[in-house]
């Protein structure tokens, strides 16, 4: 598998398991996660497009690190990984910091 | 020669693209805090607390995918200034800009199905209430 593939799919494994086995926040059970996500995953599509696009590319990507698969269009689907990734990460830390600021009286 | 590479580079103002959609994140993003009331911005320890330990997990990954080649940025669309590792400021500013959109938006939807779920309960009340009051009426 080429590289940034399974850098995706390794960071995307590494989230959903530090919620399961450390965190322990009840994110993927909130409905609030679940719609937030699907709503940032619209607009990643928006920005993410502009980012790859062929045409004018910000970001190029080398073919050799990634399957190849461009959708929807230019956008390389690894970066869906790495956004649910990122974001997943983010979140479970908000939670996690709310608790304990709350834990704390602040 | 330099004539035609003044010609041929990008007008300088394209330099500024990738930070002026960051920018424009910020901006459609702003009314979640300000109209919803999401309540990020105005909870700022917290909001570092989440994203610091992601923006050096993924600023770490970004230099890595660099120098192996996973991936460039179009000299064209950025301004030029990198951090160490080649690191564009721009990826330092989207592992900024990006979650608080996130966060922004995870707030705003806590609070807009809080409202639907308290008025979903208050039209329940109001229903047995009514349905109360008729069977006691008789």
């Amino acid at each position: 598998m080429p590289e940034y593939t399974i850098a995706a799919v390794a960071a995307v494994a590494a989230v959903i398991a530090l919620e399961v086995r450390v965190f322990h926040t009840g994110l993927f059970r909130r409905a609030a996660y679940w719609v937030s996500m699907g709503i940032v995953f619209a607009f990643q599509v928006l920005v993410d497009g502009w980012l790859t696009k062929l045409s004018a590319p910000v970001v190029l990507y080398d073919e050799a690190g990634t399957t190849g698969v461009r959708v929807p269009w230019d956008i390389p689907i690894e970066d869906f990984l790495f956004g649910f990734a990122l974001l997943t990460l983010v979140l479970l830390l908000w939670e996690r910091a709310g608790r304990r600021m709350r834990a704390d009286g602040s | 020669m330099t004539a035609l590479a003044a010609a041929t580079a990008a007008p300088p103002d394209e330099r500024w693209q990738y930070l002026a959609i960051l920018a424009g994140c910020l901006l459609v993003t702003l009314p979640l805090e300000l109209v919803i009331g999401a309540r990020v911005y105005r909870r700022p320890r917290r909001v570092i607390r989440a994203i610091a330990p992601a923006v050096v997990v993924f600023a770490v990954w970004d230099v890595i995918a660099i120098d192996r080649g996973h991936w460039r940025y179009n000299p064209s669309y950025v301004t030029g200034w990198e951090l160490p590792g080649a690191l564009p400021i721009e990826e330092l500013a989207f592992f900024v800009v990006i979650p608080v959109c996130a966060l922004l938006t995870y707030e705003a939807v806590t609070v807009v199905l809080a409202a639907i779920r308290r008025r979903t309960a208050r039209t329940r009340a109001g229903t047995a209430g009514a349905t109360r009051t008729a069977v006691g009426g008789a």
